[in-house]
């Protein structure tokens, strides 16, 4: 690639990193329609400042297969003009970016301090013990990946667990065992708790309902 | 220019507008320590060691990246601002392994240095480190094809990652994942491919990233003497630092041990090159020339320069007997302006006043593959002093721009028009470009005597009659003008090899065995002949230009911080490197400078 003096050990891999790299991914490419929404998006940014759409771009990217592959990450650097280690800085920084396969619900568990005063390690036990997984793992069946993330914004419900986008507050372990068998049951819709919801024309709107 | 006044510590700084705290702090010579802050890139404000009190603000300040302002009063060693950056000391070294004896930073570390000075006495860490990549020596990977990372010890300062985004235009590192677990990587972690890489060994304030070539060669205290000199394997000249290992006792005399840049504004700045750093192994490798030659036969013998100079004189007289100009030269690019200097005596002196047409310069280009946005460019000529010899008269042709054209050389060697072909080639191997034609017209026949004046055995030398082993540019004092057409100086940092001598040498004693006058004993005296020949030019005061010499440094620190050299060099001077010594508190009661621990927990 470049000059680079002959070194008495470069040939050999001498110490590889252990560093979970994201999957390679097969070839990568925004579909038209996503294509034209994020060119559409960017327009809201100086063209010194095109970086600020990477967040956009990455959540269309995900939006395809669900997580990020290297070959994702690539394009979305290649759309953005910058280079796919600083992609990756952003995708590794957010836990709503995900590089391996997830469930079709992602529980989010918050941790932080408000939350863990008002019981929230008891709730993450609970999942643990119903869904038989570890924080960071999918079950097997693919519904559910448990995560513990901090701080959800919503400390004066502590504790907080956030489905997909969906907030669900007040939780105490008793309500946990209820609350997976009304997801697997009816989905997002049975969920309780006030929470932001999208609606469907994808406003956001606050919506009480118990 | 525009200026503010502040004062620090109780003392008037003066500084230009806009000038940050910790710069005018460094400015006025008053020790803050800091890490992420480096004077080549950008500031970022994460390490916090830089904190001061600034009057009239509520809290401390990263004087990194506050903007100095009329009337400030600030405070670097207040009792506050001790204890908080030891506080920030102490959380620096949370998860730093204690590697020092198997760290090649160890010695030369800003991490050791300041947490010596400005850290808490004693370790209150009894609970585990957080370790990358498994235990122990694991955390070392390779980080492309020069360096090693060991995320263990990094400290998060991201001065690598500014540096591969602002000065190499090409962000290929960045700090994935977050908090606690945050790690410097590349992408796939296929590790730094560039040609300023070496240049993150320098800035990473620990022993994070480390070049394979230096890895585990010396240690600081190994390296006695450093010599401030210029890199001279392409047409930019940067300012080096040459470091001397010093032998085994049983061998005597140093060693190149590595390269290191030296802060020149006008030139390269704080960098240089992978190309100027890495390759100085062939200056001390195998094929260096030792002794000189003659051939006999179909072999070369070595032999005494007392043997070899009356028959080459003998020879380049029968050559160039009917017609002088049948003897050429040709010479490379990376001969000194000294050399070339008594190259052309020689030649006018032999061939009269067109006599430099018989010299044939030559050098070579490479393609220097960079970013478009890098900052630092390497130029494509490799050879130093293109504008040394077209400021001297020789031909040149398209200077620094372009290659030198041999054809007319080789078609007159090949026709057998020429006699006697004289090369001089004081660079590495290859430096003259391609004259694998050479050699062969000397044993065909067409050319009746090459002799070689230079530094490596190579093919072209093989051939040769006559092999005069000359000095490398780290072997003698020289100066070169770089592509801005500055005349700069490289100082001897080595001794020569074998009974080499220096080619300005080897040259003013042929032409005196020639007859010419030539009364110059030291590479001084070439320089004060080429001023005075050369008034109202760059070339003017040639003889007043600084050489160095390898100083055994004040104190081991002094000498072996290379990323921090220029700035014991030029800005920390009373900050002594002397452990559990600092100036932060000195005069001050101990009351006033303990800083108490206290327990963490309840242990039995
Ligand atoms: S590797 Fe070195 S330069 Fe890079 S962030 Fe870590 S300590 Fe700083
Ligand atoms: S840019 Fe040229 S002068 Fe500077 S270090 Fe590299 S080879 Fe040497
Ligand atoms: S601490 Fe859980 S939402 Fe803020
Ligand atoms: S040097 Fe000021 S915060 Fe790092």
């Amino acid at each position: 690639m470049s000059f680079h003096p002959p070194m008495e050990y470069a040939p050999a891999r001498f110490h590889k990193s252990a560093r979970p790299l994201p999957e390679a991914g097969g070839e990568f490419a925004f579909t038209p329609e996503n294509q034209a929404k994020f060119d559409e998006n960017v327009k809201r940014y100086p063209p010194d400042q095109r970086k600020s759409a990477i967040l956009y771009a990455l959540y269309l990217a995900q939006g395809r297969q669900g997580y990020l592959t290297a070959a994702a990450m690539r394009h979305v650097a290649q759309q953005i003009g910058c280079t796919a280690a600083e992609v990756e800085d952003v995708v590794s920084y957010y836990t709503m970016f995900f590089t391996k396969p997830v469930g079709k619900y992602v529980i989010n568990v918050c941790r932080t301090l408000s939350c863990a005063l008002r019981g929230a390690e008891r709730v993450t036990e609970e999942l643990r013990a119903k869904l038989g997984i570890a924080p960071g793992e999918t079950d097997a069946d693919g519904m559910f990946t448990l995560i513990e993330v901090e701080c959800l914004g919503a400390c004066d419900c502590a504790p907080v667990v956030m489905v997909n986008d969906d907030w669900h507050e007040h939780l105490t372990p008793e309500r946990v065992s209820q609350f997976i068998d009304d997801v697997r049951a009816r989905g997002r819709a049975a969920l309780t708790g006030c929470h932001l919801r999208k609606e469907k024309n994808g406003h956001e709107q606050l919506t009480v309902d118990s | 220019m525009e200026t503010v006044t502040l004062t620090i510590d109780g003392r008037q700084v003066t500084v230009a507008k806009g000038r940050t705290l910790l710069q005018a702090a460094i400015e006025a010579g008053i020790s803050v320590p800091y890490y992420c802050y480096h004077p080549g890139i950008s500031i970022d404000g994460s390490c916090r060691v830089c904190i001061v009190k600034i009057e009239k603000m509520p809290k401390l300040q990263t004087s990194c990246s506050t903007v100095c302002a009329d009337g400030m009063v600030v405070h670097t060693r207040d009792a506050e601002v001790i204890a908080a950056r030891a506080g920030v000391f102490e959380f620096l070294l949370v998860n730093h392994p204690l590697d020092c004896p198997v760290c090649d930073k160890g010695g030369e570390c800003p991490l050791q240095d300041f947490s010596y000075t400005f850290g808490p006495a004693e370790s209150r860490m009894d609970f585990p480190r957080r370790v990358f990549d498994g235990e122990g020596v694991k955390g070392d990977v390779d980080f492309g094809p020069t360096l090693m990372l060991n995320r263990q010890r990094c400290i998060l300062c991201t001065r690598c990652v500014r540096f591969m985004k602002e000065v190499e235009g090409d962000a290929q590192i960045g700090i994935v994942d977050r908090g606690y677990g945050s790690e410097i990587a590349t992408f796939e972690e296929r590790g730094v491919h560039s040609l300023l890489s070496g240049n993150l060994m320098d800035i990473c304030p620990v022993g994070a990233i480390l070049t394979r070539d230096y890895r585990f060669k010396s240690r600081p205290w190994d390296n006695p003497g450093v010599v401030d000199t210029m890199c001279t394997l392409c047409s930019k000249g940067c300012s080096t630092s040459a470091w001397l290992k010093a032998r085994p006792e049983w061998a005597k005399g140093t060693q190149l041990i590595r390269m290191t840049p030296r802060f020149n504004p006008e030139v390269n700045n704080y960098w240089m090159c992978d190309i100027g750093r890495f390759t100085y192994h062939w200056v001390e490798g195998d094929t260096r020339l030792r002794r000189p030659m003659v051939r006999r036969g179909s072999a070369l013998e070595p032999a005494a320069w007392h043997d070899v100079e009356p028959p080459l004189r003998g020879r380049l007289q029968e050559a160039g007997s009917t017609d002088p100009s049948s003897v050429r030269f040709l010479v490379s690019a990376h001969a000194s302006t000294e050399e070339l200097f008594v190259l052309k005596q020689l030649v006018r002196g032999l061939l009269g006043s067109d006599g430099l047409s018989a010299v044939t310069i030559a050098w070579t280009r490479s393609n220097k593959p960079q970013s478009a946005a890098a900052k630092f460019k390497v130029p494509a000529t490799d050879a130093p002093n293109v504008n040394g010899a077209r400021d001297l008269g020789y031909r040149v042709g398209p200077g620094t721009d372009g290659l030198p054209d041999l054809l007319p050389l080789r078609d007159a060697v090949e026709a057998g028009r020429v006699k006697a072909v004289y090369v001089l080639d004081p660079g590495p191997d290859g430096s003259l470009g391609d004259v694998s034609w050479l050699g062969p017209a000397r044993r065909s026949g067409a050319l009746g005597l090459l002799v070689v004046q230079g530094v490596v055995m190579n093919e072209l030398a093989a051939a040769a009659d006559f092999v005069l082993p000359g000095a490398t540019y780290v072997e003698k004092d020289a100066i070169y003008t770089n592509d801005q057409g500055r005349v700069q100086a490289a100082s001897r940092a080595i001794g020569l090899p074998g009974e080499a001598r220096e080619d300005w040498d080897i040259l003013a004693s042929l032409a005196r065995s020639l007859g010419l006058a030539m009364p110059y004993e030291s590479s001084h005296d070439v320089r004060r002949a080429l001023a005075a020949s050369m008034p109202g030019t760059a070339y003017a005061q040639a003889d007043t230009l600084v050489f160095t010499r390898p100083v055994p440094a004040r104190n081991w620190l002094q000498a072996s911080n290379p990323s921090e050299r220029w700035k014991w060099d030029f800005l920390y001077q009373d900050l002594p490197p002397v452990k559990g010594y600092s100036v932060q508190t000195e005069g001050m009661p101990p009351e006033a400078v303990f800083i108490p621990l206290k327990p963490v927990g309840v242990r039995s």
